[in-house]
């Protein structure tokens, strides 16, 4: 499990990764992310609806209902063109992030 | 899943019940109930499916900052109450309703007594062998009896009632809390509206008892005034009983008048003119009577006083009202 702490300035970009193919709805992103980082990253609710709430605030998602299905209205999102924008500058930053950060680590090989 | 549910609910209590929350909060819920059935269809046990959802909720900490909204006690005060306290305050708000209600019944009962012993020391069915001063003063016997057992009675009512005085100043309540006392406030109306219609007819046809006794004759007609107090006393039991119960509902439920709000300037003016002119008007009372032995009449002090003092607080609210409109 990874500490919420270092990955949370990232939160949003993974969000975001998987809404760059089509809108998708909570419980479908956190499956989505559980199952990419196989198990090793699980995001809380609060932390992904804050997302979400901040996100959609920063104008980078747009929030509909979907069609009713069994009963329950869900609420989706999709990316917006800003946020698709937002979405590149991230990786940019990870990628500049992981080269300076890779400089101060030692790979212990054990 | 009603635990999920419960704990949502818990986690969600002292936030404010805004439009956006509840959405949120009801997005959370399908998301947790997802992954609850989606655990469960993976052979996963009802309790350790429970446990993962909720272990998987996060911080309520991080919505609150993120959403920038703060915990609802942090914005006010505002007490939020459980059914066991509203229970508890509507039957202590009953009883204080009995026992301010007997409280004033026996201090009309004092003030009948009292014309009603010198009236019958006048007619000398008693206290014949007094000396005459002794005889008028009979009468006040019971008078103060009666008003320190009333007064008695206020003060331990207004004991019980100290405890609750915060529900006075506007609570807030669960929504089955809220509706349950609706329903009950709704059933009890029919019932005051009763007692009200009973409390008014008695006082219309309390004057009868004095039209009649004043045909039988001057004297009889002070016999007249003792029934018709009495009559006015139930009148006013009715008034005071019924009237607690539909105030205890109406402030737990911040109906009408009773939507929490400051005591306005023209309030304070009325009732620090209250607390001159009442005192004054005993003052009377018992000066014609001492001084002048006039108890048969004295008493008219008080409708007197009612009556003026009824004009004064609607007037001066008319008057003064118009500057707030």
């Amino acid at each position: 499990m990874i500490s919420s702490d270092v990955i949370r300035g990232y939160n949003d970009t993974i969000i975001l990764y998987f809404l760059l193919d089509g809108e998708s709805y909570g419980y479908e992103i956190s499956k989505n992310i559980k199952e990419l980082s196989e198990g090793k990253y699980i995001m809380k609710e609060t932390t992904l609806y804050s997302a979400f709430n901040r996100l959609e605030s920063n104008g980078f998602i747009e929030s509909f209902y979907g069609d009713e299905t069994f009963g329950k209205r869900r609420t989706y999102y999709r990316i917006t063109q800003a946020g698709r924008a937002y979405y590149k500058e991230k990786c940019e930053e990870w990628i500049l992030t992981k080269d300076v950060i890779n400089r101060f680590i030692k790979e212990w090989r054990v | 899943m009603e635990t999920i549910k419960n704990y949502l609910d818990n986690m969600f209590a002292a936030l404010p019940k805004t439009v956006q929350l509840a959405d949120l909060k009801s997005n959370i819920l399908s998301n947790m109930e997802d992954k609850y059935n989606e655990l469960k269809a993976e052979g996963k046990s009802e309790n350790e499916a429970i446990g993962i959802v909720i272990s998987e909720f996060g911080n309520i900490d991080e919505l609150i900052s993120e959403l920038g909204i703060r915990k609802e006690e942090d914005i006010n005060t505002i007490p939020l109450v459980t059914q066991e306290e509203t229970d508890e305050y509507l039957a202590i708000k009953r009883k204080a309703g009995f026992l301010v209600g007997i409280g004033v019944v026996l201090c009309i009962l004092g003030a009948a007594s009292l014309i009603l012993v010198y009236q019958l020391g006048e007619d000398g069915f008693i206290g014949d062998n007094l000396p005459h001063g002794a005889k008028e003063s009979l009468g006040l016997f019971p008078l103060f009896i009666l008003v320190a057992m009333a007064v008695g009675l206020f003060i331990f009512s207004g004991m019980h009632l100290e405890k609750y005085a915060y529900m006075e100043k506007g609570v807030q309540l669960p929504i089955s809390v809220k509706v349950m006392l609706q329903q009950q406030y709704n059933s009890f109306t029919p019932t005051y509206y009763l007692s009200l219609i009973i409390g008014i007819t008695l006082c219309i046809l309390s004057p009868t008892a004095l039209f009649i006794t004043s045909m039988m004759g001057n004297d009889e007609s002070t016999y007249g005034v003792v029934i018709l107090l009495f009559i006015v006393s139930i009148a006013v039991y009715l008034f005071i009983y019924f009237g607690t119960i539909r105030e205890s509902y109406s402030k737990l439920l911040q109906i009408e008048e009773y939507k929490p709000k400051k005591m306005t300037k023209e309030d304070k003016v009325i009732s620090a003119v209250a607390s001159i002119v009442w005192p004054l008007a005993v003052a009377i009372f018992l000066f014609l009577g001492f001084v002048y032995a006039k108890w048969g009449i004295a008493w008219v002090v008080f409708p007197i006083t009612g009556i003026l003092f009824g004009m004064f607080a609607s007037a001066y609210s008319i008057i003064t009202g118009k500057n707030d409109n």
